[in-house]
């Protein structure tokens, strides 16, 4: 999750402090739009797996609790 | 003395200029107007001041908006011709293969863009602000098709900036407002998840946006969408620097009527202008 977190620091360099695990992150916009498709692939990279698209829903990216639990979950 | 009687139209009616440019008679006119000031109940129930947005948009406020990332394939841009030009056209030239010089300007797609940037470093404050526009909207499209697809077309907008919440609750009384004054007016419409017309429609924010829908649109039984609601999140308030108090970056997000297109709904409905118009004049009484 770490690797995560610095990703959103790298992206939001107005950003202060930790990120809360149930912070909205597509609402705020800190996962902005056209960045998604990288968040994705850190993901993907990240847990060794490809995520298909049409099988995930918005809630699965939307804070870092859920991000965790449906992608991370199996990682150490 | 006897009061003049209406100039009939010529035989024909009026001509259409060109593709996607239709001259609207008298009955569609009043049809617009009419609507357009029945449709300005959610400005007035929603206390939002009426405002005239800026007949050209600069392409360096744009372009900070992502509109050119998005939409390039939409913009009408302002030229003018370049100078050499001049004394050729004046003697005469036919302007059609005469070079064209940018301004730095396009003409507005969409009513909201001129009033947010508009906005850029102002503090709206966590009560938030409602601004209410009608303006001419222009487009380049692949095709046109009637009143249903435009070059320029009139868009009216009920637009809100402020705080994350304020925003759901504006779109929530913007499609109340829509599905009542579509009943008002004898029409049902169908509440759907729509897409942004993404020049790039496999690139991230189409993806975001088809995983997590920030536009619902309102069609007419022929599938015509003629109002849509929007929601920005925080994406404006972050680029230009408008703020909600102590809430940060205001969100924002907008309500939008496409004029043309609730006149064609309403001919359709009603089966012609005449009685279309007998029904507005009766849903406004």
């Amino acid at each position: 999750m770490d690797r995560i977190a610095a990703w959103l620091h790298e992206k939001n360099p107005g950003l202060d402090g930790p990120i809360a695990a149930d912070e909205d992150l597509i609402e705020a916009r800190l996962i902005d739009s056209m960045d998604f498709l990288e968040f994705v692939d850190l993901l993907e990279k990240l847990s060794g797996t490809t995520i298909d698209l049409q099988e995930v829903t918005i809630d699965d990216f939307r804070t870092l609790d859920n991000v965790q639990k449906r992608f991370l979950a199996a990682c150490p | 003395m006897s009061t003049p009687s209406i100039t009939a139209l010529p035989d024909g009616g009026l001509k259409s200029p060109g593709a996607g440019l239709i001259t609207l008679d008298p009955v569609r006119t009043a049809l617009l107007r009419g609507l357009d000031d029945l449709l300005t109940g959610l400005a007035a129930r929603l206390g939002a001041p009426e405002v005239l947005g800026p007949p050209l948009l600069s392409v360096e406020g744009l372009a900070r908006l992502d509109f050119f990332r998005n939409f390039p394939h939409l913009g009408v841009s302002a030229a003018r011709f370049a100078p050499a030009a001049l004394d050729g056209l004046a003697a005469g030239e036919a302007p059609g293969d005469l070079p064209l010089r940018p301004t730095g300007h396009l003409l507005p797609s969409a009513t909201c863009y001129g009033l947010l940037l508009s906005l850029e470093g102002r503090d709206v404050g966590e009560e938030g602000l409602r601004l209410s526009a009608s303006g001419r909207c222009f487009r380049n499209e692949t095709h046109y098709d009637g009143l249903r697809r435009l070059w320029g077309f009139h868009m009216r907008e009920v637009l809100y900036l402020g705080t994350k919440q304020g925003a759901v609750e504006h779109l929530e009384q913007g499609a109340g407002f829509i599905l009542e004054a579509a009943a008002r007016l004898g029409m049902e419409l169908d509440r759907a998840v729509a897409d942004d017309p993404f020049y790039d429609k496999g690139g991230a924010r189409a993806r975001l946006m088809a995983l997590d829908p920030v536009k619902h649109e309102f069609s007419a039984p022929d599938g015509t969408a003629i109002a849509s609601v929007n929601r920005h999140r925080n994406f404006f308030g972050e680029r230009l620097d408008i703020r909600a108090g102590s809430a940060g970056p205001a969100y924002s997000a907008c309500v939008a009527f496409g004029l043309e297109r609730w006149v064609h709904a309403m001919v359709l409905t009603h089966g012609s202008p005449e009685r279309a118009l007998d029904r507005l004049h009766d849903a406004a009484l």
